[in-house]
C-alpha cells in the first residue's frame, strides 16, 4: 500500500489550483518568493504556507542566499514516483515473457 | 515516501508452464537464467558471475552503445528449492546507485502449471545528471496531470492499478 499511500499524499498536495500555479512556474526554472506571489494574486503568508506544503511533499526545495528565498523543483520530484517503477515493472514482464516460452520449449527435467 | 528517496512496490503474478521444479531451473541454473533475463543485444558484457547458493553473488555489468557502465549487483539471501527465493540488488549507473531492492520470488504448483509470484520492493534515489533530471521533471509532471485527470474520469480503475504494491 506504500505505492497508493505516497500517490494519495501527492493527488492531496497538487489539488491546489495556486500549489498546481508554483509547480508549473517552478517547472520553467528557480523562482524567489516574491516572482512566485508576483501573479498568483494571493497574501504572502499564504504562498508562504503554499510552498511549506509542496516542501514537506518532496515536490520543491529551497535555499535562502542572504534575504532571499529560491525555490525550484526538487530533482525528481514525479519521476520517481511513476516512471522508474513502469520501466522497472515493464522490463521484468517483458523478461517473464521471455520465461514462460522457454520453459515451454525446454523439456521438464526427470526427479532424482 | 521517505525523505530524499522514494521507497516503492509491486507485484507481478505469472503463470508459467510447467512444474515449479522446471521453473525453479530457469532461476537457478546460470545459462537458463541467461537466455530470458537481462537481454540487451546492443549492451556489451563486461563482467557475468552467477554463484546461485545462499549468501552467493550475482554480478552482470555492461557497457552500453554511450559508454555508459551498468551495474547489477545481487546477493542471495534465502533460497527454499522448488518453493521461493529471496535476494537483495542494487543497480548503478557509471558507480552511481540508482536503486537498491529486496525481491522475493515464489513458485505455486497448480496442476501442470506454476503460478510464480515476484515482489519487489525498491528504494530509488535521485539521478545527479542534469538531462534527465530536467527531462524528469517535465515529463513527470505532464504526466501527473495525465493521471489525476484519468483519476476523476475512471476512479476505481485507476486506483486499483496504482495500489498493486
Amino acid at each position: 500500500m506504500i505505492a497508493t499511500n505516497s500517490l494519495d499524499r501527492l493527488f492531496q498536495i497538487m489539488a491546489d489550483p495556486y500549489r498546481r500555479s508554483f509547480v508549473e512556474r517552478l517547472c520553467q526554472g528557480p523562482a524567489s518568493v516574491k516572482e512566485l506571489a508576483g501573479p498568483a494574486n494571493v497574501q504572502l503568508p499564504a504562498v508562504l504556507k503554499h510552498l511549506k506544503i509542496l516542501e514537506e511533499g518532496g515536490i520543491v526545495v529551497s535555499e535562502k542566499v542572504g534575504r532571499i528565498r529560491t525555490y525550484r523543483m526538487r530533482p525528481n520530484a514525479f519521476v520517481s514516483l511513476s516512471d522508474w517503477i513502469d520501466v522497472r515493472q515493464h522490463e521484468m514482464n517483458v523478461a517473464f515473457d521471455r520465461l514462460a516460452a522457454l520453459m515451454a520449449e525446454v523439456p521438464e527435467e526427470k526427479d532424482h | 515516501m521517505g525523505v530524499l528517496v522514494d521507497h516503492r512496490s509491486f507485484v507481478i503474478k505469472r503463470e508459467l508452464p510447467g512444474s515449479p521444479a522446471h521453473a525453479f531451473r530457469f532461476w537457478s541454473d546460470h545459462q537458463l537464467k541467461r537466455r530470458w533475463n537481462a537481454c540487451h543485444p546492443d549492451w556489451r558484457v563486461v563482467e557475468d558471475r552467477f554463484d546461485f547458493s545462499v549468501d552467493g553473488q550475482e554480478t552482470m555489468i555492461w557497457n552500453m552503445p554511450d559508454g555508459t557502465r551498468q551495474a547489477m549487483l545481487s546477493h542471495f539471501l534465502e533460497i527454499h528449492t522448488r518453493q521461493r527465493v529471496v535476494y537483495a540488488y542494487t543497480m548503478r549507473t557509471d558507480d552511481v546507485p540508482i536503486s537498491s531492492s529486496l525481491v522475493t520470488v515464489e513458485f505455486e504448483g497448480i496442476g501442470e502449471k506454476t503460478t510464480m509470484t515476484f515482489t519487489e520492493q525498491a528504494v530509488f534515489g535521485s539521478v545527479a545528471d542534469g538531462d534527465i533530471r530536467e527531462r524528469g521533471t517535465a515529463v513527470g509532471f505532464t504526466r501527473l496531470q495525465e493521471a489525476m485527470a484519468e483519476l476523476w474520469k475512471e476512479p476505481r480503475q485507476t486506483m486499483t492499478a496504482f495500489g498493486q504494491g
